[in-house]
């Protein structure tokens, strides 16, 4: 439906009731200053704050435009108290700007203000225009920046600003929480009963104010007539006025083991639902489900339009890559792979293509979507079921199972199928194995992208299993004079690997081996190799041989069976927990130890055995150590059979940590035969 | 046919460059180490005028495998003075087949004020080919127009490490005139010149240079190459005309840039006179309105144009209360001026353990500028951008290098003060009690100084209290513990100042418990981290740049009912890279352990390479010695 045709059936519409209820309102205007609101002594501040927002007030609100349609006002006024130095960041703003040639959003007024208490007076020093720089960032954004005059210790600032923007499917969404506290954050929007968005609001702070009035509302509409006279429309109608405050919001700090701060931040946001002016007039939906969003994306010329055509493009190359194969899972296999290692990942960030997958297959380069996008194509090509599968890495925080939420996902995977065995490929790494996923990818729901069955991935970190054997075997060596010899030998986890083939990739293999030697001074290592270096769908596997010189003159030995694989520190240091523990896989570490008795000593002590289950059935340490006439040997083992813990069993875990740090610390007592 | 003809006029370079760039005419003596080969470089500078000059580069790239990727990459720099007229770049495969073209318009154009600046005119184009079967060739062309000359491109064949070059030359071409001056290092072929017409060219070239590896503790990376440095005798940018021939000259340019811009408004002035004229000497008055630019100014980067090298003015600092280190050091001159005081206006090279400036070289080697007060005795030195700095004490960031003294008279190169072996100073009293559990509970004083202070001043400037414990506890090495209390007093009274750190902390498992055995390491925070690679032909000399000194105190109460059953032996290490003294002493309840470290600063011969990493391993090993206490049957 046209902006006109909505112009007029609003113009027919009655004003409906509206209802005002009381509310508290913050009595603080732009520039209106006395000496008391610098005292902010009654208000409860964290004492290492460098800045405090005392206000920090938005309103989203609608306009009609001269292109027939409507434009998004966005006002935003912010009261700051510089604490101390290292609060005059805060003094700063960076508005940043979109354009995409046609619509885009724009700075329409700015102001601001310095106000600084001088013996009893009140200074003011304004932002002059000159002082507002543009800095072009790139095609499409500008950044809009400055830095308020006149600013020291115990100033407070006003900064206030307009944007006015075309993408109203974008209202603004709004941070409660940020960098500094806010006594004060309040958002308003007034939206015309014929648009519908809907809410999404997450973090652990509490609204002070979530109130709802619906106010008239008049919209004048124009639209060029070309050579003719402009059509104008006027529209009366309502619009609901929702308005959220939180008082007193402290700052959100990092804490370690959280996939990140965004999915815990107190925040609000948007997304268009449908726009209906009546309520017999037909709906438009917007946002629609899952399905209707699958269908749409496979439509999308920046996204599937392309893998449902014949690609007669890739035919001749395609045969030579796919030649010889004996099943479809070989050839699913040999395409994964030449994507794999002809291709480069340009961005790691994204779900839209940008060029056509015949550019993308001749460049040999290409986003995260055109690269798994092409892998698709080039399978469905060969007749093997595949589909996109869209996922928000780790970094990016939480997708929405319900809504289909577009901007929650920033990366693309392909699904496909073989034998009624599903797959999950990834061609963007150059040292991936095919079926893996980097442990980036494991964030909870991934959506298979098939408007028949958009399928929930669930790509839970708890389904992520690391893990690692390593054992080590000491003899005494046959040369005598207090030699003793051994073996180590390590076998990797899929994401350990992978660090490995990645680090190895940058350093040779000669350093990491010279970086190993750096640190055992005492050992004399050779034979070192590491195995499945290239193949990578295999565990890595580190070996070498090593001998060392006891002081065999000494009465007593001392001897960690660990050598240096036990755990030093404990990972969780923090006392206190606020967010749950966020672990990117469950951990599964064993390490077997055997080791002759140095010639002409015997065992005087030996750690205890010991073993300590984490809260019952959620994993536990064993260290079991025995001894006979000759030999000695431990085994010792971390197994956790989850990832994601809660705040409240923190401690425990915490506490476990500890138990492995201080068990696997313990020493062996060799004494000389008498 | 005409068309014909032309075809194959134009087609016959291309094929000459395919074969030029085949990987097969590379010699294997320039593959070995290598990531990269620089093909072919041709950097020519036309010099039309002091203001204006044209820049042709062009330059070609085979990356060998996936660590050379880097240099298949292509920026171009730009800015008000300088204009891209023309920029492409051509991608070949391994037999030297054009497989991609790009020009300018294809390039990526962003921003290049980056986050350490507010604002600045400095923009780039980057390509990048994305391509990953090696062996693969890149060649980029470049044509620059400058108009407003600082400085010239210096010729630097070897850039990085791993690079081997096959070929490349720099070509400067000036007005007979015009003198163009030049040092040359590691590189003893004097530039062949011609003449024709009115013009002067000069010609560097090098070719065939096989690949360098890097070492640790080498000197950096660019002086052990051939290079050239290459500056211009008159310049003029913006207006403003100068010449860089002598330091005298190049300090009289920035002269002319700062003269007048130092009037200060009256409400300012007579603040000056509030905060100074009661005082007595000198040093007070200074130290007084160093304070008062601490407390009223922050440092904010604005550049554009001239602006790089110009500072705002003493009014728009005194206004906007904001500057950069030009801004703000012109701003503190014209403060100790309205108080009488001749106070100097100093450009640095800023970084710790940032390279010494090339001396008998005069063009424009810094990025940063101070302050000084040339007193009778001694000289006041002062960092404009650090809030929390005593007047008189510069730090790591621009200690001990040449910078360029501008005033009346041009410019004098100074020498700023270096803080030694017996200034940098970490002093540490542990007080520690242990029980039989090896949990330890310790109250821990350190005096820190000079250099060994900066990084925590830095700290306390700008962490807050949470995040300092953070850090705290992010840097010290212990399995599990917590800090209960810190607390830090600076000292500013005496140049150089220190801090003094007060900490307690507990730490569970400090000690290994065995069955009737306690495993203590006595050296509970000063473990050194420092492990050399060995290396089986070290080829550089041997740079050690920080000095310092340590000294640690020891004591630990022990649970009673045990008996030491073996501890470390004294250590004593005394070598030209530094003194090394540890002991242990066990008394009825207690254990008292002493460290001493003296590390010195230098150059080494790269003969004396194993010596330091047995010197370090040395340490490294002292540190980690456990003392064994056994429970008395």
């Amino acid at each position: 439906m046209s902006p006109k045709k909505i112009a007029c059936i609003l113009a027919c519409i009655l004003l409906l009731q509206s209802y005002l209820s009381a509310q508290e309102k913050l009595n603080i205007k732009f520039g209106k200053i006395t000496a008391a609101d610098f005292d902010l002594s009654k208000n409860k501040i964290d004492s290492g704050a460098a800045a405090v927002i005392i206000a920090d007030i938005g309103n989203t609100s609608f306009e009609g435009n001269s292109k027939g349609d409507f434009t998004l006002v966005f006002k935003r006024f912010k009261r700051i108290k510089i604490l101390s130095k290292r609060g005059f960041d805060a003094a700063s703003e960076e508005i940043s700007l979109y354009n995409d040639g046609q619509n885009g959003e724009k700075l329409a007024e700015v102001k601001g203000s310095t106000f600084n208490l001088e013996n009893g007076n009140i200074v003011e020093t304004k932002l002059d225009d000159k002082s507002v720089f543009t800095d072009k960032v790139d095609k499409n954004y500008s950044d809009k920046k400055f830095t308020m005059p006149g600013v020291k210790e115990g100033s407070i600032v006003d900064i206030a600003y307009t944007i006015k923007s075309d993408y109203y499917n974008a209202l603004r969404s709004w941070n409660f929480q940020g960098e500094y506290p806010c006594l004060w954050s309040e958002y308003e929007v007034v939206v015309p009963q014929f648009f519908h968005y809907i809410f999404l609001t997450q973090g652990d702070q509490h609204f002070f104010i979530d109130a709802s009035k619906d106010v008239a509302a008049n919209y004048t509409v124009r639209e060029s007539g070309g050579t003719e006279s402009d059509d104008v429309y006027h529209i009366n109608s309502t619009a609901t006025d929702r308005r959220w405050v939180m008082k007193d919001v402290p700052v959100l700090n990092d804490e370690s083991f959280v996939t990140t701060l965004k999915n815990y931040v107190s925040r609000i946001q948007f997304q268009l639902h449908y726009i209906q002016f009546t309520e017999t007039s037909e709906r438009r939906d917007v946002l629609g489900n899952y399905f209707k969003a699958s269908e749409k994306l496979m439509k999308d010329e920046d996204f599937g339009a392309a893998l449902n055509n014949d690609n007669g493009w890739m035919n001749s190359e395609i045969n030579s890559i796919t030649a010889g194969s004996a099943s479809s899972l070989e050839k699913m296999q040999k395409i994964y792979t030449y994507i794999r290692d002809h291709f480069t990942c340009t961005d790691h960030w994204g779900i839209y293509t940008k060029t056509s997958l015949k550019n993308v297959f001749k460049a040999k380069s290409g986003n995260i979507a055109e690269i798994n996008l092409l892998l698709v194509a080039m399978l469905r090509h060969e007749n093997i079921e595949a589909d996109p599968v869209l996922l928000s890495t780790r970094d990016h925080g939480y997708t929405n199972d319900m809504y289909p939420l577009m901007y929650k996902f920033n990366y693309v995977i392909c699904t496909a199928k073989d034998n009624n065995k599903n797959y999950l490929l990834d061609a963007s790494w150059p040292k991936l194995g095919f079926n893996k996923l980097n442990d980036e990818c494991y964030n909870g729901g991934a959506r298979m992208i098939n408007a028949e069955h958009p399928y929930i991935i669930n790509l839970s970190p708890d389904s992520l299993k690391e893990s690692k054997i390593t054992s080590v075997m000491i003899i005494n060596d046959e040369k005598g004079g207090g030699f003793l010899s051994g073996s180590y030998g390590s076998t990797f986890g899929n994401i350990e690997s992978y660090n490995l083939r990645e680090k190895i990739s940058k350093k040779s293999e000669d350093d990491y081996f010279k970086n190993i030697k750096s640190y055992n001074p005492d050992y004399n290592i050779v034979n070192t190799s590491i195995d499945s270096l290239t193949q990578f769908e295999m565990p890595a596997k580190i070996s070498y041989d090593f001998d060392f010189k006891i002081a065999a003159d000494e009465d007593i030995l001392y001897f960690n069976p660990m050598m240096s694989e036990g755990l030093k520190e404990n990972p969780f240091k923090s006392a206190e927990r606020k967010y749950p523990v966020e672990m990117p896989y469950i951990m599964d570490e064993t390490y077997v130890f055997n080791m002759e008795i140095p010639n002409g000593y015997i065992v005087d002590e030996l750690p205890k055995s010991a073993k300590v289950l984490l809260n019952g059935n959620d994993g536990y340490f064993e260290y079991l150590i025995v001894k006979n006439e000759t030999n000695v040997q431990l085994r010792s083992r971390i197994k956790l059979n989850k990832a994601n813990f809660n705040p409240d069993d923190y401690n425990t875990l915490r506490n476990f940590f500890a138990d492995i740090v201080k068990k696997q610390s313990e020493q062996i007592v060799f004494k000389k035969k008498k | 046919m005409k068309n014909f003809i032309g075809f194959i006029v134009v087609s016959l370079p291309l094929a000459l460059s395919a074969q030029t760039y085949s990987v097969a005419s590379i010699p294997d003596s320039l593959k070995k180490n290598a990531d990269v080969v620089k093909r072919n470089e041709e950097i020519t500078i036309e010099i039309k005028s002091p203001a204006k000059a044209l820049i042709n580069t062009r330059i070609a790239y085979t990356v060998l495998n996936e660590d050379g990727n880097e240099h298949g990459d292509y920026i171009a720099y730009y800015d008000k003075f300088v204009s891209v007229n023309s920029v492409s770049g051509t991608l070949y495969d391994q037999n030297g087949k054009e497989i991609k073209h790009v020009k300018k318009k294809d390039m990526q154009d962003f921003s290049g004020t980056g986050d350490e600046n507010l604002i600045t005119d400095a923009r780039y184009k980057i390509n990048r080919f994305y391509y990953r079967v090696y062996p693969y060739t890149v060649q980029y062309e470049e044509e620059d127009e400058i108009n407003g000359i600082r400085n010239f491109e210096d010729w630097i064949p070897q850039n990085a490490h791993r690079m081997a070059v096959q070929q490349s030359k720099y070509v400067i071409i000036a007005p007979k005139n015009y003198m163009i001056r030049y040092k040359e290092f590691n590189f003893s072929q004097p530039p062949v010149i011609t003449e024709n017409g009115d013009k002067r060219t000069y010609t560097w070239q090098i070719s065939n240079l096989p690949a360098k590896l890097t070492e640790s503790l080498a000197p950096s990376f660019v002086t052990l190459t051939p290079h050239v440095l290459i500056a211009p005798s008159d310049f003029e940018a913006e207006g403003y005309a100068g010449n860089m021939s002598t330091w005298k000259n190049f300090g009289a340019f920035f002269y002319q840039l700062t003269k007048s811009r130092d009037a200060l408004p009256d409400n300012v002035k007579k603040e000056v006179h509030e905060l100074t004229d009661n005082l007595k000497t000198q040093k007070e008055k200074i130290a007084a309105l160093y304070n008062y630019l601490q407390k009223n100014t922050r440092y904010v980067s604005i550049q554009f144009g001239i602006g790089g090298w110009q500072p705002f003015d003493a009014t728009y600092v005194s206004t906007k209360k904001y500057g950069d280190c030009k801004a703000l050091s012109n701003f503190m001159v014209a403060l100790l001026k309205e108080a009488g005081i001749d106070g100097k206006y100093v450009i640095i090279r800023a970084g710790k353990n940032a390279q010494q400036i090339v001396s008998d070289f005069s063009e424009s080697q810094f990025n940063h500028v101070i302050c000084c007060v040339p007193l009778l005795k001694d000289t006041v030195w002062l960092e404009c951008t650090d809030h929390e700095l005593p007047a008189g004490y510069l730090s790591s960031f621009t200690a001990d290098r040449w910078g360029l003294l501008v005033d009346q008279s041009g410019g004098t190169l100074v020498h700023t003060p270096k803080y030694g072996v017996n200034d940098n100073l970490q002093i540490r009293r542990i007080s520690a009690t242990l029980n039989g559990d090896g949990n330890l509970s310790a109250f821990i004083n350190t005096n820190y100084k000079a250099e060994q202070q900066d990084e925590l001043e830095m700290d306390l400037e700008y962490r807050s209290k949470d995040e300092l414990l953070k850090k705290l506890k992010s840097e010290i090495d212990l399995p599990t513990y917590d800090v209960t209390k810190f607390d830090y007093k600076e000292q500013k009274n005496n140049i150089p100042p220190s801090i003094d750190e007060s900490i307690e902390l507990t730490a569970n498992n400090y000690a290994q418990v065995s069955g009737k055995r306690l495993f203590i390491n006595p050296n509970i925070l000063n473990r050194s981290e420092t492990k050399l690679k060995t290396e089986e032909e070290r080829k550089y000399p041997i740079e050690l740049r920080s000095e310092y000194k340590d000294v640690d105190t020891v004591e630990i109460k022990v649970p009673s009912g045990y008996q030491p059953e073996a501890f470390p032996a004294d250590t004593k290490i005394e070598s030209k890279f530094g003194k090394y003294f540890c002991s242990v002493k066990i008394t009825a309840d207690k254990i008292l352990y002493y460290r001493y470290r003296e590390q010195y600063s230098g150059e080494f011969p790269a003969a004396d390479y194993t010596d330091l990493v047995n010197y370090y391993d040395k340490i490294y090993k002292s540190d980690r010695s456990k003392i064994v206490l056994v429970k008395k049957e």
